[in-house]
Formats: structure tokens, sequence, C-alpha cells
């Protein structure tokens, strides 16, 4: 059986990987950015799905490695490599830095913290010099979709990977302990501080590559799109809507909430944003433990399912 | 069974019949757009799409575009870009790839015109937009964007000129500016024309944009003394700067803002308030200005207020002039290719509704902006490059003066 | 020294005004643990409310503010009975989510109903102003200052001595008994919820005396709220006033004597730091 999945798995690859090959220009564009989606998600997975701290403050590891990169190119004319090497080491001594006072709060706390860190984090690029303060930067043109296409979906099967390496290992056990119940953990000897703080960081280094790769592939970024809070809303929902704490959760959601999104951007424009919202009205209502719940439990509750979701949760 | 096939067959062969025996009908030549229809921008974003539709419209109406021998009429292919940047670029990639239309017309504010911009020069296919005029979307040596709104650094330019003509001579003068693409342009190119006429900056204050709180630098520019206030910002600051102004008694002798005031939404939102404020603009609806399609900017004017309800401003004149450049250029290179368009494009000179329509080396059209003022809730063209047109109200009286 | 006199009052009557807007969300979020990420769009929905009945059937705004507490109740109340209390006894973290959908449904919804265009409530009063010797005071913001205090007793009066007050407060802490009391929690819930939008919606009709009005206000107002509930603590109703104060002068300061552009940061900068050093906020019991 396991097998089997495996061998599913690795074909999808193999296809994805081939599309620059067989697919149009739009359906490349579109890869990418659901990759690059993925990638973030499956980031906030380590974070917010494993160990428990729903981070708002992914967007600022997603703008760092942006900036990195940006900065690295425009202003210090290295390459590109450099720039996302660059982005990394920003993203890991903010989670340091700032991860070890934040990651002492608790529940909303910790969630909110992080919000203000966001905004922050844009207040302060948006007067450096150096970063283009709000005006922002413009990176030297690529005309080169499938080398991004290819780089994207490299990360994300690392950061996938990375995941399942967590799954299996005693850090990553560690950090289930810790959000199941963080004083037992601790009771029995996981240094939680020092565990929490390398989730955060490990989080935010495919976060701030993520970043990295759409800064130079949009050649554009500013304080506002950088920082973007609904960004990390999004990945946020599409890790939950895919199922939060599995390995392949957060990746089918982001591909199916991107692909739902996408056909209404380019088909009705007006209500896109609309739709955007009323989803995650509903789906935090109807399925809030993701669609991997949904298929597990969907054989014996049935359209039931939905209707226990909410007797469960209300008031 | 055989009854229906038979009917089958026979809608079949018509159907064929009827693809193959009409006239072959010429392909339209469609320009591409991401505007910003909703979202933050929407409210001078939506005067492009109207502008483009109109142009495109008028021009289709009076036989179309000429390439080659053939008659051809052009479309518009129209995505909303909420006004965020990133979306904007991945609409305008759509445009190209995947809509394939023929050429491209620009968004609406510099920000987004020097992203997308980055799109066009990509794909090598010709963009001219209105709606971007910061001098950064022109300095970096590309090709294929064409920009019909004057270069941001010389907003000023007949303002500060103007200034040193008032009298009592103002002496004294803030530069406030927003801190997006746009606004940092302007500044960057007031402050040498400010030195140059031998004005004292007193102060020099970046905000952020989208600010709502201008009470603290209203209270530094009183107590500085300022006689003139410069302010470089979107039209809801703007708002907010003027109204907070009167509820905390500061007024400076004059005021002038680079947007805002050439749009009747802005001043009938302020009512009395608008009064003295000054704005700048390089068109006015002003019958001296012929056009090919439509007779001139004055019958624009009128014919655009009776089909949209309300009065253009140089926002939907450029955008009409972009339509038009493409118009122009596609008849004059004869065909649409777009290597052969951009160089036609390139080499325009032609009278417009909007101006003589002429671009640079580095793509940006530069038409002179003249004074405007509004004087009892009307707009009045007070000062351009041959000197005063009507008299100023200056100096601005107290506001309880008034 | 006029001018950090004139500063420091702009600061104050910022501070109330910000108060006034913090009121409804600190409310909500320190009786029902729940996180209102459309806070501002409520404000929003209010703010048009009150344009609308100034622009259509003359109604000063002040005056008509118990008008829009009221409309904005019934909305606040349906939204809570219909949906949030969907999700109240779900992991916190879905209300945030949930919320965050609400909010961008509502921007939407106003957008397609009022256009993007901006409004202004243009009273004639609107540019009034009293002066104290070289100070110079707007009324509409001295109006909305004591609005701001009248409010925030009122709350602390009703949370800590009204019946209702308490039985809010007790239903919060304890469903259990509070049903065993006979207590219907739905109702109480939608109640406490209305009443914060009620409060948002009356500080959106005195924001539009202030400032202009548009659709996509909303986030930057949620955002200001959260920096004030949490800077005051949500355990006393008249931290957000505390609160309020402090934003408003340290952003009114650091906009005068830092730069125009660091507003931003200062405010949420003082934000990170009371969530670092005291997550109670400064009148919040320390746990």
């Amino acid at each position: 059986m396991k097998a089997l999945w495996l061998i599913l798995i690795l074909l999808a690859l193999v296809a994805l990987a081939a599309l620059p090959w067989y697919g149009s220009d739009v359906v490349i564009q579109f890869g990418i950015s659901t990759l690059l989606l993925a990638v973030l998600a499956q980031g906030w997975n380590i974070i917010g799905g494993y160990t428990g701290y729903a981070s708002f403050g992914n967007s600022v590891f997603y703008g760092l490695g942006a900036y990195g990169v940006a900065i690295a190119m425009v202003q210090w004319n290295l390459p590109f490599g450099f720039g996302m090497a660059f982005g990394v080491v920003l993203a890991v001594v903010f989670a340091f830095l700032l991860g070890i006072p934040v990651l002492r709060l608790k529940g909303h706390y910790f969630a909110i913290a992080t919000l203000a860190l966001a905004q922050v984090m844009a207040a302060i690029v948006s007067n450096i010099p150096l970063a283009g303060q709000n005006i922002g930067l413009v990176l030297p043109p690529l005309n080169n979709d499938r080398l991004f296409y290819e780089l994207s979906l490299g990360l994300l099967v690392l950061a996938t990977l990375t995941v399942f390496w967590l799954t299996r290992s005693k850090f990553g056990f560690g950090l289930i302990a810790i959000r199941e119940n963080e004083e037992g953990a601790a009771v029995m000897g996981v240094n939680t501080t020092l565990y929490k703080v390398l989730a955060f960081a490990l989080s935010g280094i495919f976060t701030a590559l993520a970043g990295g790769i759409h800064a130079y592939w949009i050649t554009f970024l500013d304080p506002e799109s950088a920082f973007d809070i609904s960004l990390n809303v999004k990945m946020i929902i599409m890790a939950v809507f895919g199922g939060p704490g599995t390995v392949l959760g957060p990746v089918v959601g982001a591909f199916v909430l991107s692909a739902i999104s996408e056909v209404l951007s380019s088909e009705v424009t007006s209500i896109a944003g609309l739709f955007f919202g009323v989803v995650v009205v509903a789906a935090v209502v109807l399925m809030p433990r993701g669609i991997a719940d949904v298929i597990r439990r969907f054989r014996t509750s049935g359209w039931r399912y939905f209707a226990e979701n909410i007797k469960a949760h209300r008031l | 069974m055989s009854r229906a096939m038979t009917r089958f067959g026979g809608a079949l062969l018509c159907a064929a019949l009827t693809a193959y025996g009409l006239p072959a009908f010429a392909k339209d030549i469609v320009l591409g757009a991401s505007v910003q229809l909703t979202g933050s921008s929407a409210n001078t974003g939506r005067y492009y799409r109207d502008a483009y539709q109109f142009a495109i419209d008028k021009i289709n109406e009076k036989g179309g575009v000429k390439v080659g021998d053939k008659q051809e009429k052009l479309a518009l292919k129209l995505y909303d870009n909420q006004s965020n940047v990133n979306l904007s670029v991945r609409q305008y990639v759509q445009l190209v790839s995947q809509d394939k239309v023929d050429l491209l017309l620009g968004p609406f504010a510099s920000n987004f015109a020097l992203a997308d911009s980055a799109i066009s020069e990509k794909y090598k296919i010709p963009m001219v937009q209105g709606g971007g005029a910061s001098d950064q979307i022109f300095s970096r040596g590309f090709k294929y964007i064409f920009g019909t709104l004057a270069p941001a650094s010389n907003y000023f330019g007949s303002t500060v000129e103007m200034l040193t003509k008032l009298d009592p001579k103002p002496s004294k003068v803030a530069l406030l500016y927003a801190d997006d693409a746009f606004d940092v342009s302007v500044a960057k190119g007031t402050r040498p024309l400010l030195k140059k006429a031998g004005l004292t900056i007193a102060m020099d204050e970046r905000y952020t944009s989208n600010a709502s709180d201008f009470n603290s630098l209203l209270s530094q520019i009183k107590n500085a003394n300022v006689d003139a206030v410069l302010v470089a910002g979107h039209e809801t600051e703007i708002l907010n700067f003027i109204r907070q102004a009167k509820s905390l008694a500061v007024a400076p002798k004059m005021y002038s803002f680079t947007v805002g005031v050439p749009s009747a939404d802005f001043r009938k939102a302020l009512g009395k308030d608008a009064d003295y404020a000054f704005g700048m603009t390089a068109w006015l609806p002003s019958p001296k200005l012929k056009d090919k399609w439509f007779g001139d900017a004055a019958q624009f004017a009128k014919d655009y207020k009776a089909k949209f309800g309300y009065d253009p401003d140089y926002h939907a004149a450029s955008g009409v002039a972009d339509v038009e450049a493409i118009a122009e250029a596609i008849e004059a290179a004869g065909s649409t290719d777009h290597q052969k368009v951009r160089d036609a494009i390139a080499k325009l000179n032609f009278p417009s509704l909007y101006g003589t329509i002429a671009f640079g080396e580095n793509g940006q059209i530069d038409l002179a902006q003249t004074v405007i003022q509004v004087q009892d809730e009307k707009l009045v063209p007070v000062y351009d490059a041959n000197g005063f047109v009507e008299k100023p109200k200056y100096p601005m009286p107290a506001w309880n003066a008034r | 020294m006029d001018l950090l006199a004139q500063i420091l009052v702009n600061g104050v009557l910022l501070g109330g005004l910000y108060a006034v807007m913090a009121l409804g969300l600190a409310l909500v979020w320190g009786v029902l643990n729940i996180v209102n990420l459309a806070h501002g769009a409520f404000i929003m929905l209010g703010a048009y409310l009150s344009w609308h009945l100034f622009t259509y059937l003359g109604i000063d705004p002040f005056l008509g503010l118990p008008i829009t507490a009221i409309v904005m109740f019934g909305v606040g109340y349906g939204v809570q009975r219909g949906l949030l209390n969907l999700v109240v006894r779900a992991p916190m973290f879905n209300t945030l989510l949930i919320t965050f959908g609400l909010e961008v449904v509502l921007t939407y919804l106003a957008q397609l109903a009022f256009s993007a265009d901006f409004r202004t409530i243009n009273p004639s009063y609107a540019g009034a102003h009293v002066a104290f010797g070289p100070v110079v005071i707007p009324l509409a913001r001295l109006m909305a200052f004591g609005i701001a205090i009248v409010l925030t007793v009122g709350m602390w009066i009703f949370l800590l001595r009204t019946k209702l007050g308490r039985a809010i407060r007790a239903t919060a802490q304890n469903l259990v008994a509070a049903r065993l009391y006979g207590v219907e929690p739905r109702h109480l819930y939608a109640m406490t919820f209305g009443i914060g939008i009620g409060l948002a919606g009356a500080a959106g009709g005195l924001y539009g005396t202030v400032s202009q009005i548009n659709p996509y206000i909303g986030a930057t107002l949620t955002a200001k709220s959260f920096a004030i509930a949490i800077i005051g603590g949500l355990d006393n109703p008249l931290g957000v006033l505390v609160g309020g104060l402090v934003l408003g002068i340290i952003e009114s300061l650091t906009v005068a004597y830092v730069g125009a552009t660091f507003g931003d940061v200062a405010s949420f900068g003082v934000l990170v730091l009371v969530l670092i050093v005291r997550p109670s906020g400064i009148l919040g019991k320390t746990a």
C-alpha cells in the first residue's frame, strides 16, 4: 500500500517537473505562484501545525528573504545565490533575536505579537534608504520562467521532505509534545525554548527562500507587498484547509485554493476577493480541521461530518 | 433515430456552410490593460477604463485604424488589478501570453507603471501608459514603455515660477510629500527649482502614504510661519490635510497640491473649503486643442460628461491620448508588428485633444503644467508657460475671515 | 514650547479618538475572548451609516451617534448569533481566521455598495476650533474626546456594577454555571458582541467627522485598535483610555520630532515592547 503511494507521488513529481515543457506560459506562471504558496504553507506548518504556535509573522521572513535578494542584487550587484543566502541569514537572525521573547507568549498573544512584528518591520523597512524606502526596489529582469519553476518545485520538495523528517525525528516529536502539552513536555525534559526557536527559524528559512525567489521572479518589491499580512493569512488558510500537522496537507490545500483563486481572478475579477473571504469563513465553520480530516472522517460520517463540526464548536 | 441523425447532419452542414460562407471578418486589434477598478486607487483608476473605452469607441465609430490597406477596429481587454501591484504584474503577463493582445495600455499610478513596464520590456511589446509620471519609470533604459503624463520632477515647475511673481513675495516654503515613487520624484525635482528661485525650504517632510492624521505636520507649519506649502500626495491625504488645516486654524499665504484640485469629486467633497487651493494640470478642456477624432478638447469634455456623468480631468485625457498614440503609430507603421509599432510610437508628433503627443528619448512626454486655483468653488487657470492667465486669489485669508 | 504644547494636545485628542475606536474591540476580547479582526471594517460601516444619515436625512453626526450605535448593535448581534457563535468553542485561532475572512467580505461589500470614492461628513462646525492661548483645539476632536471619556466610564460602570454586565462577565467565565442559572449564553454573547460593534459604529461616526472615509480604512483601524487595547490592558475598560492616550501622544511626538514616516514604527514598536515585557498591558493585572 505504501509502495503504491510512493509511486503515485513520484509520478506526480515527474509530471510537475516536466510541466514547463508541455504547459503554456500562463500555466507555468500559475505553477510558480502555487508552488511558492505551497512552500509558504509548508513552512508555516512547521511552527503552526506541528509546534502549535500560530504565527502571523511568517510574512516577516518572507519579506526579509525578498529584501535580502533585492538588496544584494540591486545595491551590491551580487548574484542571486548570494542574495538568497543573505535573506536566509536575515531570517535566522530575526528568528533568534525576536523569536525568543515572542515565543514566551501563549495562544492568541503570540499571534498578535507576530502580527505586530510584521507591521513594525514594514514600517521600519519603509524608512531604510538601502531598501529603497517605501518605493521599493526594481530587480534586474530575468526572462526564464522555467528556472523559477524548477527552483520553486525543488524548494517545495525540500520543505516537504523536511516536514516528513520531522514526523520521524526526536525534534519533531518534541515539537508535537510542545503542541499538545507544553508544560508536560518541559517536565519530560524537552528544552521547549530551544525547540520552539529552532522550529521558528526552520519555518523562517523556507519562507525566506520562497520570498527571495518570488522577488526575483516578479522583479519588484515594496514594503507593503513584501510584508503583506493577507499573504500570511493565505498561507495559514492553505495549511489549515489542507490539514495542519500533516505532511502533504498544506501542499494539497495550497494547490486546491490557488486553483480556485486563479480561476476566479481571471474570470470574475470583481468578486475574486469576496470569494476569498467567503471561503475562509466557510472553511473555518464547516471544516476547521482541514481536507485531510474531511477525507478521513467522511467515510464514517458522510455529510453529517460538517454538521458535527459545527455542533462541536458552537456555543 | 435516422430522422434525428438527418436533422443533426443537416444542422452540421448548415453550420459548416455558415462558417465558410460568411465573409472573413478582419481580426480586431486588441489593446490590453490592467487597471485599478476596485481597491484604494479605484476612484482614479476608473477614469482610465472610461477613457480607454471612450477613445476606442470613437475611433471605431470613425472607421477604425488603417493597417496597410485594410480598416481594422480596436478592442479593449481590461482586467481589474484590485489596486494590487503584484496582481497587476501577473495580469499583464496573462494579457501577453494567454490572451495574446496586440499592444498594451497602462495602469494608473507610478508604482504600478514601474512594475508593469518590466513585463512589457521582458516580452518586448510596447506599452503606452498615461498614469505614471515618476522619473524612475523612464530612467532604466527600457525601450518599450511610453508615458503621456508629464515628468513628476517638473510638476511644481510653473507653480514655483508663479511664486516668484506674487506679491507679497513668499520666502519660506514647506515641502511635504508622501513616500511613494511619484511623490518622492516630485519632491526631488522641486527642491532645486525652489533653490534656484531663491525660496527657503523651511520644512522638508516625507510622510507615510495613506496617512490620515496631519495635525502634527500642520502644527509645525504654523509654528514655522511658512508662507507657501507644497504638498505632493494622494487625494485622500490632501482631503484630510485641508480639513485638518481648517480645524487647526492653519492658513499659510498659499498652498498647492499635486492632485485633487482638478477633480470635481474632490472639490465637491470639500465644498467651500476647497477655495484658494492651488493645483496644476497639464490639460484643460480648451477649444484650442484640436483632435482628429473628437473635434477639440472642449467638445470631448462635453461628450465625455454626457456619456459618463462626470467631468473628465487630465487623467481621462491622458488615457485617451494613449489610445490615440497607439492608433496613429499603427497607421504610421502600417502593421501591428511590435517592433515596427514601437519605433513608430517613438517618432510620433501629432496634435490631439491632450496637446502635442511626442515622446522624448526616454519615452516620456514633456508638457508644461498650468497652475490652477479653486476660486468660488470653480476651477480657474491662473498661470501657464506664458505668464498669468487670470489673477490668483492671494494671499489666502485666515479661515474665520473667509 | 508653544509647538510642544500643541503637539501634546494633538496627541491627547488623538488618544481620545483612538480610545473610542478600541473600546468595542477590548470589550469583546476581554470579556468574550473573541479576537475580532474585522473590527475596523465595522468602524468603517458605522462611518458610512453616519454619512448616509447626515447626507440624506440631515442628521448631525454627533446627535445621530445613538442611531448609528443602535443599528450597528443590531448588525453585531446578528453576526454573533448567526456566525461567530458557531466557532466560539473552537480553538481561538479559528476566530482569528473567521473574522479575517469577515473583514475581507465586509470590505468588498462596502466597495460594491458605496464605490471606492471617498466621502466626508462635513457638518458646518467641522472646522471650528477653540483656542487656549497659543494652542488650538479642533472642536470635533474635543467632542470626540469627551464622548470617549463618557463611553469608557460608562462601560466600566456597566460591566462592573450592573446586573447585565455581571451576567455577561459571569457567562464568559463559566458557561456551565451560567446555564445552570438559566442564562441563555447564545443571547448573552450576541448582546455583548452587539454592544462592541455598536461602540465601533459610534467610533466610525466620530472618525468620519475628522477624516475622510472609504471602504479600505478598516485594516489600519483594526491594527491601531489592537495596539491600543493591548497597551492599555484588556482587564479594565479604563485601560483603553490609557492605551489610546499613550499611543496618541507617542505618535504625535514621533511624527513631529523624529519624522513623519516613523509614526507606525513607534506605535507598533510600543505594542511589541508591551507584549514582550508586560503582555497584560498597563492597567492589566499581572497574571
